[in-house]
This record gives C-alpha cells, structure tokens and sequence, in this order.
C-alpha cells in the first residue's frame, strides 16, 4: 500500500517508452486534470547514457578530483576545493606531469577501487545527474520508486550496488547548454568573509555597556507572589475588562451579550497588560489593582480584533481579495487610516475567525486538484518487448520463431534462448532487446536491471556497444551531439549509412531499422532490396550448427535466426584457427565497414595516392535511373504528383500495423484497403488464389502456416518494423509475413555486395504468397533443378508444369528469396548458394 | 518529560511586541508572527511568569558594524520599500530584493532581532544568567556584506562577538534543516569559535556545509558540518547529534554554547524535508543544556508557523526544566493549532533517506577530524620568556586578514596545521579546565569562583601572543592528517 502511495518529492520509475530504459524523475507536483486523470511535474534526472560524451569524461574528471582515496585526488582537493585559490591550483597541479599520468590511470568513479570489474561496470548503472529540467508526464506511468542521494565521499559505491533502486548523484546536468556543474556553494575566505574576533576583555576591563542599555525588564520570576495569586489576579483584571466593555458605548455595541464581552475582555493583550501591570506594581497585587481602576475609569485594552468596526472588516476582506496580502496597497487604497502594523496584526488575528475559515474551505477546494500523493496500482501489463515463450503459451500466442515453434509443425526442439547479458540460458521470461535485427535476448532479472538501470549487467559481452547502437537509433539528437561536424551516421551495426541532415537518418533508422519507437510511425515501407552473401556469412552458415538446416529456414523465412547462438556457434568452431577466430571476430564486430559508395572510395584511394582530384571512373558510377533501361511493362505507374513534388501515395496498412492497432485501444483511423495484386499465375491457380484472397480475416495465429491469409509481400525493411511492432504489442509474428523478392528485377540495382535499398517509393507493391496443398503438391512435381532455377530468378515463369505447378513453383521461390530478406547482418543468411 | 529538580536555571527571554508586525510581504514564507505565537503560547502555558522577561533594545549601527561592514548597515538602514528605485545597484551588491525583500520596518526588525541576541550575550557574559532565549534571532544566513536566505543581520554572530570578550572558546550549533552558512563563514578561520551545523545537504538552500568543509587557517577543523539527507526523523537525529556534540565538547572544550533552533527541520515544514517531531528537535535543546555551560537559544528557519511556535514553546519549557501539557492552552491564535489543538506533532510517513550506516559513516569522519584538534586537557601551562616571541606568528596574524594568502603562507598551513594552532588555546589548559565544559552532567562551578576566574581569562589573554604552543607540539603531532 505504502509502496504504490507516491508523493511529492518521491524519486520515481517513469516508463515512457516500452523497450528503453525506465526514466528516473522526482515528483514535483501532483495535479488533477479536468479529465480525472493525474499528471505529475517531475524533475530530470539523467543517467550516465544520457550525456554527451565529452561531459561524462569531464564528470570523471571531476569524480577524480573529489575522491578521497586516489593521491592524485587528494592532492587537486587539498588545494582546488578547500583553499581560496582554486583554480590557478588545480591548473598547476594538473600540469605536474606526474598527476597527470596519475590522472590518466583512473578515469573511473571514486571509490572503484575495491571494486571488482563488473561492480564498477555496474556502478556507473548507478550515477545519475541531476538537473533543473522539469517536465510533465502521466502518473500512471509511474514504475516504483527509487531514491536518488547525493553522493558523499565516506560512502562506497558498493552501497549503492548492494540496494536495488538506489542512485547517487554527484553533478548537476544543464540539458539545454550541456554542461555539468557541481552543485555546490563555497564558503569563501578573506577579511571581506571573515569577522574580527574580539579579543577575550583584559583585566580590569569592563563590558562598558549596561545591562539598562540593552534591555528593559518586563517581568522577573523572583517575585513574592504564587502561581495562584497572579492566576487570580489575571482573573480580576479580565473581571475589569469585561466591566469595561459594558460602560464603554462602543464596545457595547458591538458585543451585545455580556458572554461576548467577557470573551473579549480574556483575550491575550489584557493578559499582557496585566503582567505588565504586575511588574511595573512591584508585584503588589494591591498596586496592582489600584492601577487597574485608575481616576479616569476601569483600564480598557483592545487589541486589533476588537477595535476594528464590522465595516473596516468588511473592507478587509474585500481589500484582501483584490490585493491579497499586499498590505501597503491595502492600506493605501481601502484603510488608509490603518497603519501596516495594525492591518498585519488584523490580518493574522482575522485567520482565526469564522470568516476566513470558509474561505480557506473555498480555497481547499480550488486547490483540491493538487494532490500531497497518488496511488498509483502496480503495473502488471507484459512489456510489448516480452517474447511468448515456445510450447507454454501456444494458445494463440505461440510465437512463429525458431526458438519458439510448437511441436505441430514437427520442427525440431526449440533452440535455448542465450541472454545476451548473463548468458543464462535459462529463464522464464525473455525479453527482446537491442536492435531488432541483432535478435539479442535478455532473461528475465537482465531485462529488469535494463528497465531500471539502463544497461546490461555485465559489460563488454555483447558489448554496452549495441545498447549504445539502440540508444543512438533511438535517439537523434545524441548522435548529433557526438558528432556535429560529421554527417550523421547511422549507428546499427554494419549499417553505417551517412545522412547530411538529422531528420534522414532518423528516417532511415525508423524504416530500415525498424527502431523509429511508437512514438515515431512506422512508415509503410516497401523499399525492395536485395542481398548477396559475404564471405563471413557463407563461412558462418558453414559453421553454425544452429543453421544447419537451410530448408527449414528457406521454408520459414520469417522465422528470426538466433544471432548469438551463431556467434557461439562460430567462435566454437574457430578456436584454436587463428584465422578463422579472426574472421569470426570481424564478423560479430559488423563486417560491413562504411566505406561510402566505391567510387568515393576510388577517388579517395586515388588522392591517397597523389592523382590530382581524379574523377570518379564512369563504371563505378550507379547508373542514373533515367538512364536504367525502362521495363516494358510498368507494372506499378507512378502515382500523381502532390504541389510540394511529393509523389501521392495511398497508405497501406501492412498487415502487422492492422494487428497491432486491433489490440490498441485506440480506435484506429479507418483504413483503406487496396486491392491486393495476385503474381504468379495465382489467379489463374484457382484454389490457391481463392484462399489467398481473404484479406480481411485476421488469421488465427496458432496454426498460422495452414491459413489463408492477405497476399502482402513486405519488404525486409517492412517485415524488420512488422516484427517491432508484433513483438511490441506482444503478438506472435503473423504467419503471412515473409518477403517475397520477385517483384521487378530492374529495381534490383545493387551489386556490390552490399545490401542496397531502394527508397520505399520506388518499389514496387507488397505482395504475398502462400502455399495451399495444391501449390505444394505441384512443386513437388518440379525437379530439383527446376525449383533452384526458379528461386534464382523469380520472375521468370516457369516452364512445364501447370497452373497448379506453376503457382507451386512460384511459392517456394518466394520462400527461399524471402528468406535472403529475413535474414539480418551482420550475418547473412541466404540460402541461394 | 520529568527534568530533574538540578536543571532549574535561570532563564532570560528577549522579545518585542512589535516584532510580530514586520511582515515580510506577499507570499514570503518567512513570518516574524510566529515569534508573537509562541509569545502567546508562553504566557498562557504559565512559562511566561517563570522567566525574567526582556524587551531588547534595538541595536545600533555602530553593534551590527562589529561583523558587518558598514557600507552594507548603512544600506540597510536608508532603504525603504518607497526609495528602492534609487538603490537598483546596492540592492544587487547586497542580494537584497528577492528572498531577501524590502519590506516596511525592515532596519527596525533587524535592529529588534540582532539586539535581542547581543543583549542576551551581554547578559550571560555577565552571569546574569544561565540560558538566554531570543526567538527573533538566529538568522544564520546573513554575510558580512550580502542578505541571504531571509537573513539581513547576523544577530548570532554579533552575539558570539560579545561571548568571545568574555569565553575563549564558544560552540556553535545549528539545528535549522539549512546550513548555517553565514555564521560557519563568519568564524571560519578562527579556533576561537568552533560551528556545527546539521542540515540538508544536496540540491539545498544554501549549497555550502559539504563535510569536507572543515575551516581554514587557524580555523581549521573548526567548522564541523554533518550533511543530511531528506527525511531525518527524531531517532535518526538523537544518533548522531548526540555522538557528535559530545566530541565536540570533549575536544573543544567550549565556555559558551549557542544553539540555533531553525524550526525548519520539523517534520511538514513549508520549505523543509526532514522528519523532526517537536519532542525531536527539543531533544537536542535538552542534551545541549545537559552540559551546563552558558547558553544562548536563538529562533531560525521555521516556515510552517503553527508548528514553529509549538517548537519554541516546547524548547522554552525545556530550557526551564518545567514540563507543559501536550493539550494546547487557549490563546489569541488558539484556532491555527486545529484540527487537535496538541503541542506535539507525529511525523509523516516520509523516508528517512538517512540509512544508519550513511550516518555512521558521517560520524566516523567527522571524528577523524576532531581528533585532529590539539588536544587540551594535559597540556601544561607554560611560561614562555619574552625573547621567545616568533615573530612568524605576528605576521601570520596580519597576513590571515588579507583575503587571500600568498601561496608560501597557505603551503604552510597546508603541511603544518599543528604548528599553527592557535596559541591562546594551549596555553591556558589549567584554566580552561575550570570553566569550560569537560564532561557530561557536570555541574557548572558557582558564580562567584567563575567570577575569579574572569580575572585570570584577562591574563593569559594579556600574553596570549607570548604562550607559543612549545609544550603542546609534541602531543598533537601523531594526529597530523597523512596528507599534510
Ligand atoms: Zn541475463
Ligand atoms: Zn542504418
Ligand atoms: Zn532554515
């Protein structure tokens, strides 16, 4: 119960995005909308892999510089951060070359040193940076609370290690200037700081000053009268008070009933005066009284209450809505017979009545929307980035993977998952993590830790490179910032790409990465692309037991093939071969280098080399698309021209997109559906045509091989952000996504040996095939020979066999190129040798 | 809470009706009525009639010049919230306009609060008394030249100022939930004054009071700041304000103590985040009596008033040993305590973000530096012959004026901090242990011998240039930090 109460100044879990990491925020304000719902104002904190990198390695600097424990440290510190001249200092003591090889030994946080290599991996997990940054988020996505403390120097990170939810902070992080700062003041030195002690008096010397000149007395306890006598005395003094009021015409006016003259007559101010009274009397109650009933009438004290009429009241409290408690312009406009001090002592007198009573009720609520704290339930929703495990949730939700296929479809046992952090191969959940195409897992208590603490528990692995990669994709901006003079370049591994401006890449990261978050929308992609095996993939589909068996994947082309079981494979195999453990090293670091178009490269080689500026050679040059020999037949005309030059599309929800917005609540905007075109001869093979036509009906998703389903062909791309979005609304891969390469060959125009990608405008129409009985029966008539032929070249018809053969043919050769599509670098699968 | 009959003192209390009228304006969370509730609560808990009673004066110019510097009084005493355009700059100069605004009566409620605290010093130089009580004061935040945090006059200062004619060494503690950055700086290179101050620490008003900010020159290791984090409650607080404030009065061995009761750190405090019930925070005010040296209670910070006054009115009846009753008495203000009209208040569900092991570790390095300390008790007095004068002393005193150190001087008390300590201190440890604090529940010595005993502070004092440290040399030396 306590634990989902969140109040203000609690340090939270934030998720605003499913697959990254949690965002720590501290609950500023708790505000009600006129919706219901509850927003919180929260300040940032940032982790360490939210900064730019030369402000970590400044925040390192600076850890350094605080650590107790290092000689280098102690040594800035004595004379940066305790003496008065700072920084010339620090300057100096950073130019002794020995400090600054010593600096250059630890660039870690303080206090690592005890630390074993992961627990100073994990440490850096824990550091956050604090910033004025504040924003606004809905509390329901709020994910458990946390602490956030300042880090002092007798702790050991250790600590901080051994308490989950616990975050230290040491800088304070500007997100809008980058900069870091250290959130601390100075107490400065110097005799403009500094007091002159006085000195301790001299003999003989005395205080010069008399106690008279300091102070007045006004009561002593060393007086002869009991607790009880001056009790009475109070008594009769309120007595005279009261006897007051009743002769006083004013007063009686105002206080009608004898009760409420006596009431007014015990208020504290007749108190006071009575112990003043006793005091000045020399504590004689008979003075005392003597002096309370003087000639000129029994003594009458009213403090501000009393003596203002109902109508300077009135005033008040109208002055005091117009104004609020600006009391000079109070006074100035509505009382000015007042003075501040009595407008002052009215005012918190006037708190103690009826009338402001209703008020503050008036105020509470108006104020009601915001809110000391919030019960927010614990979030039991399966994170979209949840894999469905293989046999155990087969009801519908049986994912279409290798590792994960049910027995039915008679493939062999599911391949263990292998977490890509702790390399458990057991857990009862797993998680999808990293790059889509990579396919990393994390188990169940590694994905956890990534939620909370925005990396994986062990570094160097699979590398914190890729979570880096993820990061970058997922965020634009970081990447500029690292590299603003550059062009921006895409961080996936064996990608590469260069874009001049941001917005391409981030474009280019959400289509052909499938990385563009819900936030961004997946674009209808229908880039075609083609894929020719290098040497590593060739060698790794050799060595990789995992992979050994190309008909299964060229047969299930959708199915993701696990990476890291091929990396183990292959680093197994290689041992002990120098070579090959090199090769297999190129190949898991990303073996596609970014070495720009060939004809760049042959231009810088030639500088390289001393020719002057050579021109790019015309046969390294791609051939313009105007000069690319025009198909007879345009299948797919170029639809019209928008004002701004932009070619006018209809939007195609793929398949995934229609799933993935039936389990959004949300209603999806209506969707237009297109006609879907038959390639192939389907049409003409009846039967499979027939139950490839229906489009509209959501497939069943656990037999999914056996139905029929919409003729869609996404692209590699498309079918990358299909499985994002499947895996991110938690739904299995729909069975009917494979890709399918036999649109136009003249859109094929890569060559050399990189994946190259035609925009998603110029390709042509997604297309799907599946195979009925009748398809497969008719392939089965073809011969070995015949279907490898036919998987070569996909659009060319097939010769000999009949309708049914030929709509056969034509469904495993989509299969088989599909399966080039499916497969992700770095380590290519295709199974045309 | 039964006080045992012994700790009856004597107790002076310094207010002024008017001071509840200074309004800070519109929406300043600081609100000089509090001061006036707890007068009221005082009178009608009957703690009123038990105390001496003092209206201050209001001090002049010439006593707030003592610390500050006089172009800054000046300021203060000429601007006015209709003349404010004419002082656009100096308003700058002195960080006077935002937290700290011109406000009507402004000079006056400085005047009101820094001449309660010298009179009450004043009063307790002269033995007058044993505990004095100026909630108006303690304004910790003040500079030497600059307003800060709501604080225009440093009244605490100015009162130690006046302790030290009479205390060789006075202790400073500070209970506000901020640091006493504005007294710590004040005194920050003297051993004459040792500060303590346990506040939020991180992300925090005023930023200073790190635990690696301990003096400097003379001073150092005589700043002793305890960094806290949000949600300190009552027992956290016992745990180590109890550790620490007995080192402190071990090994400083202070004559005088004042303490400032900033009630900000109570638990709902409108600007504040620790945890502190009433009883909690009085706790501190008890233990701080308990030693029985002369001693000074100041207000502070306070933002929630209602709970502020309950505060000072627990703390008063501490102070005078007098146990009240938890129902509250009526009074002009009797509604502000609803819904329960209680003098004691329950802590919030808050987390205490204080693990015991942080405070732990707090406290550990915080001994470490006070075993640094020279170490008094032992130490002989020691004649030394005229010609014995360093002159090397004569000039380090002039130099420690100048606001920056050359860099020979600084190295030296980089390297040597035992060599530089503060001559005076050793060289009056036979005296010292007659009147300063040596161990807990130790009656103070009667009036009269300590009377006497004035006359012998003046003497050493006369030679104090002359008692160089020769006999303490050896004996703190062990302590000299490794890095020195
Ligand atoms: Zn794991
Ligand atoms: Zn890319
Ligand atoms: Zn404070």
């Amino acid at each position: 119960m306590a634990a989902n109460m969140y109040r203000v100044g609690d340090c939270v879990y934030f998720e605003t995005s499913s697959t990254s990491p949690y965002q720590i925020r501290r609950i500023e304000e708790l505000n009600k909308t006129a919706s219901g719902n509850v927003e919180a104002k929260v300040m940032c904190f940032y982790r360490r892999r939210d900064l730019p990198n030369p402000l970590i390695q400044l925040a390192d600097k600076h850890q350094l510089a605080q650590s107790e424990d290092s000689p280098v440290a102690m040594k800035l510190k004595k004379i940066c951060l305790k003496t008065p001249i700072g920084e010339e200092q620090a300057a100096q003591a950073v130019l002794d070359p020995a400090l600054v090889a010593m600096e250059e030994e630890s660039t870690e946080l303080p206090g690592t040193d005890g630390l074993a290599p992961k627990q100073r991996h994990q440490a850096k997990h824990r550091e956050l940076f604090l910033s004025r940054h504040v924003e606004t988020l809905p509390a329901t996505h709020i994910r458990g609370k946390c602490t956030v403390t300042l880090l002092n120097e007798t702790e050991s990170l250790l600590s901080y290690l051994n308490k989950d939810d616990a975050f230290f902070y040491c800088l304070v992080f500007d997100p809008s200037q980058k900069t870091l700062l250290a959130d601390k003041g100075e107490i400065r030195v110097g005799s403009r700081y500094q007091t002159e002690v006085t000195n301790l008096l001299k003999e003989g010397e005395e205080e010069p000053r008399n106690s008279e000149d300091l102070e007045t007395l006004v009561w002593t306890p060393e007086h002869g009268l009991t607790d009880r006598q001056i009790d009475q005395f109070l008594v009769v003094s309120r007595s005279v008070g009261t006897f007051a009021r009743a002769l006083d015409c004013s007063s009686s006016v105002k206080q009608p009933s004898l009760h409420m003259s006596a009431a007014a007559a015990s208020r504290d101010i007749t108190l006071f005066h009575a112990m003043d009274t006793l005091h000045k009397s020399g504590y004689s109650i008979e003075a005392a009284l003597s002096s309370l009933v003087p000639a000129s009438g029994p003594v009458l004290c009213r403090d501000e209450m009393e003596e203002w009429s109902a109508s300077e009241a009135n005033l008040f409290e109208e002055a005091l809505d117009k104004y609020g408690k600006d009391f000079a312009d109070i006074r100035q406009d509505f009382l000015p017979w007042k003075t501040l001090k009595n407008l002052v002592e009215y005012y918190y007198m006037w708190k103690t009545t009826d009338r402001y009573v209703q008020q503050k009720r008036v105020k509470a609520v108006e104020a009601e929307s915001k809110l000391k704290q919030v019960y927010i339930p614990n979030y039991n929703k399966p994170n979209p980035a949840l894999l469905a495990s293989g046999a155990g949730c087969a009801g519908g939700k049986a994912a279409v993977l290798n590792g994960g296929t049910n027995a039915t479809n008679g493939t062999p046992a599911p391949l263990p998952h292998l977490c890509a952090s702790c390399q458990v191969t057991n857990s009862n959940q797993w998680y999808a993590w990293g790059p889509q195409h990579l396919q990393y897992r994390l188990c169940g208590s590694c994905w956890q830790y990534w939620k909370k603490y925005g990396g994986l528990k062990t570094a160097g692995v699979f590398g914190e490179s890729e979570a880096e990669a993820v990061k970058g994709a997922r965020d634009g901006d970081e990447t500029a910032l690292s590299a603003s003079h550059r062009p921006h370049r895409c961080t996936v591994l064996n990608c590469a790409k260069e874009f001049k401006l941001r917005a391409h890449l981030a474009r280019h990261v959400a289509t052909a990465h499938g990385a563009g978050e819900g936030a961004r929308p997946v674009m209808k992609t229908r880039a075609a692309f083609y894929l020719r095996a290098s040497p590593f993939t060739r060698l790794a589909r050799r060595l990789a037991r995992a992979l050994r068996r190309p008909r299964h994947y060229a047969r299930n082309p959708f199915a993701p093939i696990n990476l890291h079981q091929v990396k183990h494979d292959c680093t197994l195999a290689m041992a002990g071969a120098g070579a090959g453990a090199g090769a297999a090293g190129a190949g898991s670091a990303g073996a596609a280098r970014a070495r720009g178009p060939v004809g760049a490269v042959a231009a810088r080689l030639a500088a390289a080399h001393g020719s002057a500026a050579p021109r790019a050679q015309d046969w390294l040059a791609l051939t313009p698309r105007d000069r690319m020999p025009a198909p007879h037949h345009v299948a797919f005309p170029k639809p019209p021209k928008a004002p701004d030059g932009s070619l006018m599309y209809e939007r195609v929800a793929s398949r995934a997109e229609i799933e993935a917005r039936r389990n959004e609540p949300a209603p999806a905007p209506p969707l237009k559906r297109r006609a879907y075109d038959d390639f192939n001869g389907l049409d003409s093979a009846g039967a499979g045509a027939g139950a490839g036509r229906e489009a509209g009906a959501p497939p069943p998703a656990k037999r999914p091989n056996k139905h029929p389903a919409p003729m869609q062909r996404p692209s590699r791309e498309q079918y990358a952000a299909m499985c994002a979005r499947a895996q991110a609304t938690g739904q299995p891969l729909p069975a009917h996504v494979f890709t399918h390469v036999n649109g136009k060959p003249t859109n094929l125009t890569g060559r050399g040996g990189r994946r190259h990608v035609i925009s998603w405008m110029d390709a042509p129409d997604d297309l799907y095939f599946r195979a009925t009985d009748i398809a497969k029966a008719g392939r089965r008539t073809l011969s070995s020979g015949e279907l490898r032929r036919g998987a070569r070249a996909p659009w060319r018809p097939m010769r000999g066999a009949g309708g049914a053969a030929g709509g056969a043919a034509g469904g495993a050769l989509p299969a088989a190129a599909g399966k080039a599509a499916a497969g992700a670098p770095p380590l290519q699968l295709v199974i045309l040798d | 809470m039964a006080m045992q009959p012994h700790s009856k003192k004597r107790v002076c209390y310094y207010y002024d009706s008017d001071i509840g009228n200074y309004y800070y304006g519109q929406g300043h969370p600081m609100k000089p009525h509090r001061i006036r509730m707890t007068h009221n609560l005082l009178l009608n808990y009957g703690l009123y009639r038990k105390m001496e009673i003092y209206r201050p004066h209001k001090a002049t110019a010439d006593e707030m010049t003592k610390f500050h510097s006089d172009d800054y009084i000046r300021f203060l005493r000429s601007i006015r919230p209709d003349n404010m355009t004419e002082y656009n700059k100096q308003m700058q100069r002195f960080n006077v306009g935002e937290d700290c605004p011109v406000f009507d009566g402004l000079y006056e409620f400085c005047q009101l609060s820094a001449g309660g605290s010298v009179a009450a010093a004043v009063k307790l130089n002269k033995q007058a008394s044993e505990i004095c009580i100026n909630w108006g004061g303690g304004l910790h935040h003040a500079k030497k030249s600059e307003a800060s945090g709501f604080c225009y006059v440093n009244d605490i200062v100015l009162g130690i100022l006046e302790l030290l004619k009479y205390h060789q060494r006075v202790l400073y503690i500070d209970i506000d939930v901020h640091h006493g950055d504005g007294v710590e700086e004040a005194f920050y290179t003297t051993d004459r004054v040792m500060t303590v101050s346990f506040h939020k620490y991180g992300e925090y008003f005023p930023g200073t009071g790190d635990l690696r900010d301990i003096g400097a020159g003379k001073g150092k290791y005589y700043a002793v700041n305890i960094p806290l984090r949000d949600g300190m409650d009552d027992e956290s607080y016992e745990s180590i304000f109890v550790p620490i404030i007995s080192k402190v009065m071990e090994t400083f061995q202070p004559s005088a103590v004042v303490l400032q009761c900033g009630a900000d750190s109570l638990t709902g405090d409108r600007l504040g985040c620790f945890n502190l019930t009433v009883r909690g925070h009085g706790r501190c005010v008890e233990l701080v009596k308990r030693f029985g040296l002369p001693f000074l209670l100041v207000g502070g910070g306070g933002y929630t008033i209602r709970n502020v006054s309950r505060c000072w009115t627990y703390e008063t009846s501490v102070a005078l040993g007098v146990e009240i009753a938890n129902e509250l008495p009526y009074n002009d203000y009797f509604e502000y305590f609803g819904p329960d009209f209680k003098l004691h208040i329950s802590p919030s569900n808050m987390s205490n973000q204080n693990t015991p092991e942080y405070l732990e570790k707090i406290k550990n390095r915080l001994f470490e530096n006070l075993r640094m300390l020279p170490h008094a008790p032992g130490v002989q007095v020691q004649a030394i012959p005229e010609d014995a004068v360093n002159d090397e002393s004569e000039d380090e005193d002039k130099i420690d004026k100048d606001e920056r150190l050359p860099q020979s001087e600084k190295d030296k008390r980089i390297t040597g901090e035992g060599e530089l300590s503060d001559s005076e201190d050793e060289g009056e440890g036979a005296r010292r242990d007659n009147r300063s604090y040596r161990a807990p529940q130790r009656k103070r010595p009667r009036l009269d011998k300590d009377l006497a005993q004035h006359k012998d502070d003046a003497n050493s004092e006369d030679t104090k240039d002359d008692v160089k440290s020769v006999s303490n040399m050896e004996e703190p030396k062990k302590d000299v930090p490794p890095n020195a």
